[in-house]
């Protein structure tokens, strides 16, 4: 039994030839391809890992840049409606303000062209007024004295003017 | 029957052939070094062959079964590499990693071959676990040389700010350290795998020793002595993948000491 505590050199030189060969070998043909397979899984994992997540960040930074842009044109298009509601406004004012002025152009106008009329008429009713007068003093004259003629002359004065007025108009 | 001689003639080595190259002369017993082949360096061979075979195939094959024995064997892989091998070298893990992977998985072949009938138990040796041993402390040596300098890894065998006068006794001692700590991981492996072989042995052979008294007595202690050297069979599957590992990582923790000094 003294031999089971007793190393054999032989024994010993060829384990160790094996374990070199075996290493030798299984580093070439097994832990190789094994362990780059494993490598190559563990960074394909990794790289799309990577990828998901630089995706996720470009999708919400493309998202808040929308989100700001929509809040831009938010921004603008209000401006825009308060400057057409104030140009409206504005615009507005201005109509009216030319459409008073305009009104009240018309208005003086046409104002000065009755006064016109009236001026005028009455001067030629002046003058229709002054020649009947003349007449009737001619007639007054003429037919002299008592107080029927007086009035007979007058009667006919005026019936005379009425159909003067009743012709003219 | 003599019980010596049974557990002798299933647990020692003998030559088929002698093929003597020298000789060692150890005071005064002279050990020959034979390169004769024997059963055990057969099954030996054998195991290597099987897990060369059984890791190449799971390695190349894109057949179903190839797929099977690749899921059998990468999660041991990463186990070993990213919890063991990793930690304890950092970014120099990749040169190391093929060693201590062939270490664990030669043991681990050799323990399970020969835990199968017929084959020799080839790390219940002491040969054998003495030259892996010496593997490990080559390796040990070796790695601490190549990375602090012949003179480095000397020095920093020695922890430092120790007077002179005590530095040489330190260096002896660590010395033997380093030659004890490979010393235990040869006996360690050795006289576990030993002594599951002789508690199986010992669990048959109590039928044979209680029918000397009695051939009845025999008899009825079969069924419990068979059923215990199952028992101890079945703790030797679990001491094979347990030895195995012990022996890998003592030696990652080892050869990584010589890797990061301090």
């Amino acid at each position: 039994m003294d031999k089971l505590l007793q190393p054999d050199p032989g024994l010993m030189i060829w384990t160790i030839i094996t374990f070199l060969c075996l290493l030798a070998i299984l580093k070439k043909f097994a832990w190789g391809p094994l362990l780059g397979a494993i490598d190559e899984r563990e960074y394909r994992l990794k790289e799309e890992r990577l990828a998901a997540e630089k995706a996720r960040s470009e999708a919400e930074r493309i998202q808040k840049e929308l989100e700001e842009k929509l809040a831009g044109v938010h921004a603008q298009s209000r401006e825009l409606l308060a400057a057409a509601a104030k140009d409206g406004e504005s615009l507005r004012a201005k109509l009216k303000a030319q459409a008073e002025a305009d009104a009240q152009a018309i208005k003086e106008k046409t104002a000065a062209e009755l006064a016109a009329e009236k001026n005028r008429l009455v001067a030629e009713l002046r003058g229709h007024v002054a020649d009947l007068s003349v007449q009737a003093a001619e007639r007054l004259i003429r037919k002299s004295m008592d107080a029927g003629v007086q009035k007979a002359v007058l009667d006919g004065f005026f019936k005379d003017l009425e159909t003067t007025k009743a012709g003219r108009n | 029957m003599n019980f010596e001689h049974v557990l002798a003639h299933h647990l020692i080595d003998e030559k088929l052939f002698h093929l003597t190259i020298a000789h060692v002369s150890l005071g005064s017993t002279v050990i020959p070094v034979d390169l004769g082949l024997s059963p055990l360096i057969l099954s030996m061979w054998g195991a290597a062959l099987l897990l060369t075979a059984f890791l190449t195939f799971a390695a190349r094959s894109r057949s179903e079964a190839g797929r099977v024995a690749r899921g059998m064997v990468e999660p041991v892989l990463l186990y070993l590499r990213d919890e063991n091998i990793v930690p304890i070298f950092g970014g120099h893990s990749e040169q190391f990693t093929p060693f201590f992977l062939t270490v664990f998985f030669f043991i681990l072949a050799c323990n399970l071959f020969g835990l199968v009938p017929f084959t020799e138990g080839t790390t219940s040796n002491i040969a054998v676990t003495a030259a892996m041993a010496t593997c490990t402390l080559v390796m040990i040596v070796a790695v601490g040389i190549r990375e602090q300098g012949f003179l480095g890894y000397f020095k920093h065998l020695v922890p430092s700010g120790v007077p002179w006068w005590l530095y040489w006794l330190l260096f002896l001692i660590e010395l033997l350290v380093l030659v004890a700590k490979c010393f235990a991981l040869c006996i360690r492996l050795f006289a576990n795998m030993l002594a599951g072989h002789i508690a199986s042995l010992t669990f048959i052979f109590l039928i044979f020793i209680l029918s000397q008294t009695s051939h009845s007595l025999g008899a009825g202690s079969a069924p419990a002595a068979v059923g215990l050297a199952l028992f101890s069979y079945l703790l030797d599957v679990l001491i094979a993948f347990l030895q195995a590992y012990i022996f890998m990582i003592l030696s990652a923790v080892f050869v990584g000491m010589s890797v990061h000094p301090h």
